[in-house]
C-alpha cells in the first residue's frame, strides 16, 4: 500500500494524524474554558510553565486557545467539505443523468455559484444570519460545492452510455435508481482526489471568516485569535504568528494527504 | 473580429440568469437576517424613537411589503439604475465607482503576478523534473498556498512596512499626492507592493502545478518526441512545443479564479486598509444596505465575466483549434 | 450612546498613569515657552467615516470629530468656567422654565459669506434638532417653537417646565447650527451638505476621499479673529489600530485620539521620544460598561438574582484585565467624572461569590445535578472590543456560580434588533454615554413605558412607578439643587434596584507628537473646533 504514498503524503498523514489526535485530547491536554481569563495579560511564550505559548492581551492561555481551536478547524473543515461535496455529487449526478432540461438549470446554477465572488457569499451569509458554527459550516460549503458537481456530472455523462447502464435501464430499473446506484459508484472515485484541496480551502475560509470577526464566540478559533493579536502586532507578535502557523500547518498536512491520495486514485484507475 | 463579438454576447446572454438567481438569494438572504437599514442606521447614530425609526422606513421604502419590496429590488436590477443607497447616502453607481479603480487594479496586477511568476516557476519545476530545484518549487508553492492570506499580510506589514520600512503601512495612495501625473501613478504603485504579492503569493500555487503537469505532460508528447528528433534547438522546442500548449489550462484557470480572488480581496483590503470594493461590501452587508449589495455583486459578477470573457479571447489566440465547444464547456 | 460601529476597532480607556502624567507636564512647559505660531497641516487618524457628517442630525462623537471643526454648537464645555460661549453669547432661562432666551454673536458669517442670524438657530432647533437629531428629540420634545425678535436673539419657548440646567448642559453637544438658507426647503435628512458640511466654525470643509482622508481648510473670516492657528486639517482614515500607533512613531501622523491606539501599545508609546500619551479631554462624554437584563426571564425579574450577578461580578478585574487600569469601577448610572450630579450614597456591592451562591439558593434556583442553576443568552454589543471582552469575563464569573451562559453575537444591525426591538435576549452588555446631564441620555434607560424599538433605552421590561415618578418630576424640576437631590433619588434607587449593572466608567485618552499644542484643553476637547490647536517648530 505504502509505495505509492510519497514522502509528501507520509509526512502530511503524519501531521494530520497529529492535529486529530490533540483535538480528540484537547480536553485534556489544556483542561477548562480556552475561553477563560487565567493569568497576567501578554506573557510571552516560554516564560511561565503554566502558560508555554504565554497570554493574550486578556490573560488568557495561548497555547489552550491553539489546543481547542484544532478542534475547530478540523470540525468545521470536515464538516464543511462533507457537505460541499454531498450538494455537489447531488447536483452532479442529477443533471449529468438527467439531462435536458434540468441539466441546464443546474449548470446555470451552479455557474452562478462559480461566477461570484464565493467568499463575499459567505461572509454576507454568517454576517447576516449570525456567526455559529452552523453558519460558518453552511456558509463555506455553499459557496464551494461547484466544483465536486462538474466533475461528478462530467464522469457521468461519461460513464452512463456504458453498456451496464444500458442492461440496468433493460432490467427496468427507474432512472434515478440507476444513477444513484450504478453509475455513482463509479463517478465518485475522482472525487476523492477532491477531499484534500475542499477540506484545505474550507479551513482556510473559517480562519478568513473568524479573521473577520465572524466566528462562534463561544470557541476559539485560530483565525479569531490572529484578529485578536493584530491590534498588538508589534508589542506582541508571537500572539499572530502561533495561531497563522497552526492555519497553515492543518491546511498543508490536509493537501499534502489529499495529494497522496489523489495519486494513488489515479495509479489504480490507469491499472 | 465577428467570433470575437459572438462570444461577448453569448457570455453576456449566460450572464443574466446568473446574476438573476444570485441577486434574488441575496435578497432572501438579507431578508432573513435580524434588523435592516434601519436598524444599522441607529446603531452609529445612537438612537431615535419609533415614529423616527418608521419616517425613516417610509423614506427608505422599507416599510412596504415583501412582494412590494422585492419588485422595486428586480426593477432596479433590469433598468441597471442600481438607486440610492440610503446608508452611503449616495447614488449606489457612485459609491461603486469610487472604490472599483482600487479593486480593479489590484485584482488585475494580482493575477497577472500570480500567472506570469506561477508559469514560470511551474515551467522551471517541469524542465528540472526530479531535482532540487524542483521540489523547493513544488514545496515552496504548497506551503504559501496553506498560509491564509491575512496571516501573510501581516508578517509582510510587520517586517516590510514596520521593520524595514520599505513600504506604507495600508492606503492606496499618500493622502499628500505628487503633483505630477508619474509621480500619483508611482505613489499608487509603490502602496500596492504588498497588497498584490500577498493576494498573488496565495494563489501562485495553482499555476504552478498546473503549469508544471501540463508541460510534464507535453513534453512526453510526440510532436516533442518528433521535434528532438528534427534537432531543433531546445529553447524553441520548450516554448513553441511544451509551454504553449502547457498554457491553455492555465488560462482557463484564470477565468475560474477570478471569482476567487475577488472575494479574497476583502481579507487583503482588511489588512491594508485599502479602500475597494471587498471592504464596501463588507460595510455593505452590515449596515443591510441592499442596494448597495446587489449593485456590487453585479459589478463583481461582471468583473469575473470580463476576465473570462479575456480567458476566452487569449484561449483562442493560443490554440487556434479552438472550437465553440470551448466556449460552452469552459463555463463562468 | 455614540456607539459608531467602527469603534468596535478601538480600545477604550481611561486617564490617569504616572508616567502620562509626566510626559503631560513636560509638554506643558514647552508650549508655554512658546507664543503660539499660525500654519501647518495637523494630520489626525479617523478610524470611521460616518455616511451622515452633519453634526446636527448625528449627535455622536465619530460625527463630532470632523464636523466640530467646520459647525458650531452655541456653547462649549470648558475646564474653568464650565461654558464656554460660541455661537451664543448670553444666555438666560425664565423662572417658570417655559423660556430660554440665547443672545448670539454678532457679524459672523456663514463659510459661503451668509451672514448668521437668529432665524438660522431657531430653524436647526425646529426643523433639525427636535424631529431629526438622535438627542434632541428627548432634550427639546416640549419645545414648541422658537422666536426670532431680531437677528441676534433666539427664544426658546417650551411647553412644559423645562430646566435651564438641562438646556445649558446640553448645549455642547445639540445645538449644531446650520444654514437655514442652504437646508430651508430640501429634504434636510438626505441635504448633500450633510457631507458637503457648511457652517460658521474655524475651518471650512475641504474634500472628502472615501477611505482615504478628510482635508479641512482654515476659515479666514472666522469670528475670533487671530483663530485658528491651523492652516489645514487632515483626517487620514486608518482602519488598522496597529497602523495608527505606527503611524505616530514615524510622524505620519500627529494626533490619534478616541483610544485609538490599542491599549497594550500605550506604555511602549509613552517611552517614544517625541510622543506623549494623554489621558484628559474626555470628561464631557464619559462610557460606561453595562450589564443589561431582560427582566421578562423570571429568573431575572427577581432582583435576588439580580443582585446575585452583581455580587458574581468583579468590576476592578475588568478594570484591570480588561482595561489594562485605564478604567474606573461604577457605582450607578451617573459617572463620577460628573461632580456636579455624582453620588456615592448609594447601595455598594463587594464581589462575593458565596453571598451571590446564597442568594441564589435562596431565589430557589438551586445548581442542577450539572452544577446549573439555569442558562442565558448574553448579547455582548459589537461595537467595542471592550464591551465583547467583558461579554467573556461575565461568561466565566457567572459559570463559576452556577449559571451557564451562551454568548450571542450579531453584527449592530442584529444586536439593535435582537434587544431593543425583539428583546431576544436575556443578558447583553452595553455601553453608554453618560453626556453631561443625567436627562440628555441616561434617565431613558431605567424609563418604563417605553414602546418597543428605541434603542439604547429601557427595553428590558423594568417599569417601577417609583423609578418612572423620580425621572419625571426631575425631568421638569426648574430649581438646580433641587434637580440635584432628586437625580441623587435616582442613583440610589438605581443601585438598589438593579435594573442595569454598571460595571466600569471610562473616558478616551489621545496620543500625539509632542509639538502638536493646546491638546485637551477642554472636557470634549476631541469633538470641540481645535481653532486653538497649533504646531510648535
Amino acid at each position: 500500500m505504502m509505495r505509492h504514498w510519497s514522502i509528501g503524503g507520509v509526512i502530511g498523514a503524519a501531521v494530520l494524524a497529529v492535529l486529530v489526535l490533540v483535538a480528540i485530547a484537547a480536553p485534556w491536554l489544556a483542561p477548562g474554558d480556552p475561553l477563560d481569563i487565567v493569568g497576567r495579560p501578554l506573557l510571552p511564550p516560554f516564560t511561565d510553565p503554566r502558560f508555554p505559548l504565554g497570554t493574550d492581551q486578556l490573560g488568557r492561555n495561548v497555547f489552550a486557545g491553539l489546543v481547542h481551536g484544532t478542534r475547530v478547524s478540523l470540525l468545521v473543515g470536515l464538516a464543511a467539505a462533507a457537505a460541499a461535496i454531498g450538494v455537489g455529487i447531488l447536483v452532479g449526478t442529477v443533471a449529468g443523468f438527467l439531462g435536458g432540461w434540468t441539466d441546464e438549470g443546474l449548470m446555470r446554477v451552479t455557474e452562478a455559484f462559480q461566477t461570484i465572488p464565493t467568499f463575499l457569499l459567505a461572509l454576507a451569509m454568517v454576517s447576516a444570519l449570525g456567526a455559529s458554527t452552523v453558519n460558518v459550516v453552511l456558509a463555506i460549503a455553499i459557496s464551494s460545492w461547484p466544483a465536486t458537481a462538474r466533475l461528478v456530472r462530467a464522469e457521468i455523462l461519461s460513464l452512463k452510455s456504458r453498456d451496464y447502464v444500458d442492461a440496468a435501464r433493460l432490467a427496468g430499473m427507474s432512472r434515478l435508481g440507476i444513477a444513484f446506484r450504478e453509475v455513482l459508484p463509479g463517478a465518485v472515485q475522482p472525487v476523492l482526489a477532491l477531499i484534500g484541496i475542499t477540506v484545505g480551502v474550507a479551513i482556510l475560509v473559517e480562519s478568513s471568516l473568524a479573521f473577520l470577526g465572524l466566528s462562534d464566540p463561544n470557541q476559539v478559533s485560530w483565525g479569531g485569535m490572529v484578529a485578536n493579536g493584530r491590534a498588538v502586532l508589534r508589542t506582541a507578535p508571537y500572539l499572530v504568528a502561533i495561531p497563522g502557523a497552526a492555519v497553515a500547518v492543518a491546511v498543508l498536512s490536509v493537501s499534502l494527504v489529499g495529494d497522496a491520495m489523489g495519486r494513488r486514485l489515479l495509479v489504480s484507475r490507469e491499472r | 473580429m465577428g467570433r470575437t463579438w459572438t462570444l461577448i454576447r453569448r457570455r453576456l446572454l449566460q450572464a443574466i440568469p446568473v446574476i438573476l438567481i444570485v441577486s434574488i438569494g441575496i435578497f432572501g438572504l438579507l431578508e432573513l437576517a435580524g434588523g435592516d437599514a434601519v436598524d444599522a442606521y441607529l446603531a452609529v447614530t445612537g438612537g431615535g424613537d419609533p415614529a423616527f425609526a418608521e419616517r425613516l422606513r417610509q423614506q427608505w421604502g422599507l416599510d412596504a411589503g415583501l412582494w412590494v419590496r422585492f419588485l422595486a429590488y428586480v426593477e432596479s436590477l433590469v433598468t441597471l439604475d442600481f438607486g440610492w443607497s440610503v446608508v452611503m447616502s449616495k447614488p449606489v453607481s457612485v459609491a461603486i465607482l469610487e472604490r472599483l479603480p482600487n479593486t480593479a487594479l489590484m485584482m488585475g496586477a494580482a493575477i497577472a503576478f500570480s500567472a506570469c511568476l506561477g508559469t514560470l516557476l511551474g515551467g522551471i519545476a517541469a524542465l528540472r523534473k526530479g531535482t532540487a530545484a524542483d521540489a523547493g518549487i513544488t514545496v515552496g508553492a504548497l506551503v504559501l498556498n496553506a498560509m491564509p492570506s491575512f496571516w501573510i499580510g501581516l508578517i509582510a506589514i510587520v517586517v516590510f512596512a514596520v521593520k524595514l520600512a520599505w513600504f506604507p503601512l495600508g492606503g492606496i495612495a499618500s493622502f499628500d499626492r505628487p503633483d505630477l501625473a508619474i509621480g500619483r501613478v508611482l505613489d499608487v504603485a509603490w502602496h500596492l507592493v504588498l497588497p498584490v504579492t500577498v493576494l498573488g503569493l496565495a494563489y501562485m500555487a495553482l499555476y504552478v502545478r498546473l503549469m508544471r503537469s501540463a508541460m510534464i505532460e507535453t513534453a512526453a508528447s510526440d510532436w516533442v518526441r518528433a521535434a528532438r528528433a528534427r534537432g531543433l534547438p531546445r529553447l524553441r522546442i520548450v516554448r513553441r512545443h511544451m509551454a504553449r500548449p502547457a498554457l491553455l489550462p492555465v488560462v482557463t484557470m484564470l477565468g475560474l479564479q477570478a471569482g476567487n480572488l475577488l472575494g479574497g480581496s476583502v481579507v487583503v483590503e482588511t489588512v491594508f486598509a485599502i479602500p475597494g470594493l471587498g471592504s464596501l461590501a463588507y460595510d455593505a452587508v452590515s449596515q443591510r444596505d441592499l442596494p448597495l449589495i446587489a449593485g456590487i455583486l453585479l459589478v463583481g459578477t461582471l468583473m469575473v465575466i470580463v476576465v473570462n470573457l479575456l480567458v476566452d479571447i487569449t484561449y483562442a489566440r493560443l490554440d487556434p483549434r479552438v472550437t465553440d465547444d470551448r466556449v460552452r464547456a469552459g463555463g463562468a | 450612546m455614540a456607539t459608531e460601529f467602527s469603534l468596535s476597532r478601538r480600545h477604550l480607556l481611561l486617564s490617569g498613569t504616572a508616567i502620562t502624567a509626566a510626559t503631560l507636564l513636560g509638554r506643558q512647559r514647552l508650549a508655554g515657552a512658546q507664543p503660539a505660531r499660525d500654519g501647518g497641516t495637523l494630520i489626525a487618524a479617523a478610524d470611521t467615516e460616518p455616511r451622515n457628517l452633519n453634526p446636527a442630525i448625528v449627535a455622536s462623537n465619530g460625527v463630532f470629530y470632523v464636523a466640530s471643526k467646520v459647525i458650531e454648537p452655541l456653547a462649549e464645555m470648558d475646564y474653568e468656567t464650565g461654558l464656554r460661549p460660541l455661537l451664543a453669547i448670553d444666555w438666560q432661562g425664565s423662572d417658570d422654565g417655559l423660556t430660554f432666551t440665547v443672545q448670539l454673536r454678532p457679524n459672523v458669517t456663514w463659510h459661503d459669506g451668509t451672514p448668521f442670524t437668529s432665524a438660522d438657530v431657531a430653524f436647526s432647533a425646529m426643523e433639525v434638532w427636535k424631529p431629526l437629531q438622535n438627542l434632541g428629540r428627548v432634550v427639546f420634545r416640549n419645545l414648541e417653537s422658537v422666536d426670532t425678535p431680531d437677528d441676534g436673539t433666539a427664544v426658546f419657548n417650551f411647553s412644559e417646565p423645562t430646566p435651564p440646567q438641562l438646556i445649558e448642559n446640553a448645549m455642547p453637544a445639540l445645538t449644531s447650527v446650520i444654514p437655514k438658507h442652504l437646508y430651508e426647503g430640501t429634504d434636510i435628512a438626505e441635504n448633500p451638505h450633510n457631507q458637503d458640511l457648511v457652517g460658521t466654525g474655524p475651518f471650512r470643509f475641504g474634500e472628502h476621499r472615501p477611505g482615504e482622508f478628510y482635508r479641512l481648510h482654515r476659515n479666514e473670516d472666522y469670528w475670533a479673529e487671530t483663530l485658528p492657528y491651523l492652516d489645514e486639517i487632515v483626517f487620514r482614515v486608518f482602519p488598522d489600530r496597529g497602523a495608527i500607533a505606527a503611524g505616530l512613531e514615524t510622524g505620519d501622523i500627529q494626533v490619534s485620539a478616541f483610544s485609538a491606539v490599542p491599549l497594550v501599545e500605550l506604555e511602549r508609546m509613552a517611552a517614544i521620544d517625541g510622543v506623549s500619551v494623554i489621558p484628559g479631554g474626555y470628561e464631557g462624554i464619559t462610557y460606561q460598561i453595562t450589564l443589561e437584563i431582560n427582566h421578562r426571564r423570571p429568573e431575572l425579574a427577581d432582583p435576588r438574582v439580580r443582585q446575585a450577578i452583581r455580587q458574581a461580578l468583579d468590576p476592578s478585574f475588568i478594570v484591570d484585565t480588561v482595561f489594562l487600569g485605564y478604567a474606573t469601577a461604577a457605582t450607578g448610572p451617573v459617572p463620577q467624572t460628573a461632580t456636579d450630579f455624582y453620588t456615592d450614597d448609594v447601595q455598594m456591592y463587594e464581589t462575593d461569590t458565596d453571598a451571590a451562591e446564597a442568594l441564589l439558593d435562596e431565589a430557589g434556583y438551586p445548581r442542577g445535578d450539572d452544577g446549573n442553576r439555569f442558562s442565558l443568552r448574553l448579547r455582548p454589543a459589537p461595537w467595542f472590543a471592550q464591551t465583547r471582552a467583558t461579554g467573556d469575563y461575565v461568561r466565566q464569573a457567572l459559570r463559576g456560580i452556577g449559571i451557564d451562559v451562551e454568548i450571542v453575537s450579531a453584527d449592530p444591525a442584529g444586536h439593535i434588533n435582537a434587544v431593543y426591538t425583539e428583546h431576544d435576549f436575556d443578558l447583553a452588555v452595553g455601553s453608554p454615554v453618560y453626556r453631561n446631564d443625567p436627562a440628555i441620555s441616561t434617565t431613558i434607560l431605567f424609563q418604563g413605558g417605553l414602546p418597543a424599538g428605541v434603542p439604547f433605552a429601557n427595553q428590558y421590561g423594568y417599569d417601577n412607578p417609583q423609578m418612572n415618578e423620580i425621572i419625571s418630576s426631575a425631568s421638569e424640576t426648574i430649581d438646580t439643587a433641587e434637580r440635584v437631590g432628586l437625580y441623587n433619588d435616582f442613583q440610589r434607587l438605581a443601585s438598589e434596584d438593579l435594573p442595569i449593572i454598571n460595571l466600569v466608567e471610562f473616558t478616551f485618552i489621545t496620543v500625539a507628537r509632542d509639538d502638536v499644542q493646546n491638546i485637551a484643553n477642554n472636557p470634549r476637547w476631541a469633538t470641540s473646533s481645535w481653532a486653538d490647536t497649533w504646531i510648535s517648530d
